[in-house]
């Protein structure tokens, strides 16, 4: 078992080099779009330095709190689409009966799934939240890689839940997109004191970033065991109920015999 | 024009079959504007009547029209098709047709969002309504001079971005620029009024395209005066006319360095 989960994680380490490996081919072309990346993301602290001109905090969040929540959305974000780029697309592979050449692959299906592509102008992400915990708090690198590691985990888990409804909702890509994007939109403003009543119920449960973003924020600046349990126990809880609802889901697929092959 | 007219009202009927899909896209704009209107009752209710001139009531109705101008104007057409035509060099089958490329650009981009424009419109005043209530000082009677500057706004946008994606004649991949492009719109020119920022900056956002493509229009309907209008459309105009310029001298000259790879 041991032999056969290291076997898996090589060749998912493989698939995922290879990839960048293809997307890095124009050098320049992926340079540029890494370093755009990054000035995209810069340009939202244009945004909140006229939001503190206005008001001096945001139910408690000053700037340097408010660039580390762009941090950790950004290299979560990062880290999920370089690694694991098509569990964000994977109602669509389902939609479009894609799957099938992942099925005849000895390998894990999931796995091998969503590490089969990489989206390159994600390291631009990645790269602009770790400049920012450099700036801002270099002391918290550490415990920042971690919980952004925790985040992109729990990130890409709940893109594989609400995916994997494809198998028996026709266009449920439509319901994953909005979770994906309402979660981007929510985790870059402070949800101390802004969101109030139903809307913090729902940053608890359907679009859960108060465990993706805000808690592991909360934990870098002050560390305590109870909310990084919670972290943790929802980190492990969400990623069990995406693969069995996605193995569950496998078990209605049916492909549509198209034909189409697989670089790596 | 009658091509491009019909090429409009195909695409307008195209997307009428989409139509639940477009209901469904609304989504998202209610996400962004919900977040916004969340954000800007708290920064009020610390008993700020007025920011740089603005109420709650005004400030949310800025942020709801300006983000329904952007959302409303992003499409297939402008975001990727044009600058993947350009890079698979499928242009090809663009250019030999008895049409002009960027004119059948321009048809199919506004066939695309007609439909949506019209359901965002009605859904997103009705959003707005629900919000914060509707706007005390616009009339009916002012609607025939705001939406030519809307058209006019929007139009440039198009022109804008179809610009950026005509630099792929020379550049990989023209997605970074249009990142930048979006964000500049999206964070300086949807989220905040011009009389928010720094009196230095004001003078060059009054020269900038967001004068002229969000701020300007929404500033009309929020607080019409005749001098404004006159200030937009001439801005509008001379914007305009420069962009179809440049887009159209890079355009013939992108052309002659297309190389389209049979198969």
């Amino acid at each position: 078992m041991l032999t056969a989960a290291k076997n898996q994680l090589r060749v998912s380490a493989l698939s995922i080099k290879y990839n960048l490996m293809r997307e890095m081919t124009n050098h320049a072309s992926f340079i540029i779009s890494v370093i755009f990346m990054m000035l995209n993301n810069a340009t939202f602290i244009i945004q909140w330095i006229i939001l503190f001109s206005i008001r001096s905090d945001f139910g408690g969040y000053r700037m340097k709190q408010v660039m580390l929540l762009w941090a950790i959305a950004c290299s979560s974000y990062g880290i999920a689409h370089i690694l694991f780029n098509k569990a964000f697309t994977i109602s669509d592979s389902i939609m479009k009966g894609q799957l099938d050449s992942f099925l005849v692959q000895p390998k894990n299906v999931l796995i091998s799934l969503i590490t089969s592509e990489t989206n390159t102008s994600s390291i631009g992400d990645l790269l602009y939240g770790i400049v920012v915990v450099l700036i801002v708090c270099p002391e918290k690198i550490g415990i920042y890689f971690l919980f952004s590691i925790f985040s992109a985990i729990s990130f890409t888990a709940i893109a594989i839940q609400f995916g994997s409804f494809a198998f028996w909702i026709v266009r449920s890509d439509v319901i994953a997109d909005y979770v994906i994007s309402s979660m981007i939109h929510f985790s870059t403003y402070p949800a101390d004191g802004i969101f109030k009543g139903v809307t913090k119920l729902i940053l608890y449960t359907i679009v859960p970033v108060e465990f993706v973003n805000y808690m592991p924020l909360r934990l870098i600046l002050h560390f305590n065991f109870e909310e990084f349990l919670y972290v943790l126990l929802f980190s492990v809880g969400i990623t069990t109920i995406a693969i069995v609802t996605f193995y569950r889901g496998l078990r209605h697929y049916s492909s549509t015999n198209l034909m189409c092959g697989r670089i790596n | 024009m009658r091509k491009y007219w019909f090429i409009f009202k195909t695409t307008v009927m195209e997307s009428i079959q989409y139509i639940l899909n477009t209901i469904i896209g609304f989504f998202t704009y209610f996400i962004v504007t919900f977040v916004f209107f969340q954000l800007w009752v708290y920064i009020y209710s610390d008993g700020q009547n007025t920011i740089a001139g603005y109420g709650l009531k005004q400030m949310v109705w800025y942020v709801m029209l300006t983000e329904l101008m952007w959302f409303v104007n992003s499409n297939h057409t402008l975001l990727s098709q044009m600058s993947n035509d350009i890079r698979s060099g499928g242009i090809a089958y663009g250019i030999n047709k008895p049409y002009h490329y960027l004119l059948y650009c321009v048809a199919k981009h506004f066939g695309d969002i007609a439909v949506r424009f019209v359901i965002y419109l009605v859904l997103g005043v009705l959003l707005g309504i629900l919000f914060v209530g509707p706007l005390d000082n616009f009339c009916l009677w002012q609607l025939p001079f705001v939406s030519i500057t809307f058209i006019l706004g929007m139009t440039l946008n198009a022109l804008i971005r179809m610009l950026i994606n005509i630099l792929c004649f020379w550049m990989e991949d023209a997605k970074p620029i249009q990142w930048i492009y979006d964000k500049f719109i999206i964070v300086i020119g949807t989220t905040f009024p011009i009389e928010i920022f720094p009196r230095w900056a004001q003078g060059a956002l009054r020269f900038s395209p967001i004068f002229v493509i969000t701020y300007g229009p929404v500033k009309l309907i929020i607080d019409f005066s005749f001098p404004l209008l006159f200030q937009v459309l001439a801005a509008q105009l001379a914007y305009l006319v420069s962009v179809a310029l440049i887009m159209y001298f890079l355009y013939q000259k992108g052309v002659k360095r297309l190389n389209v790879n049979g198969g």
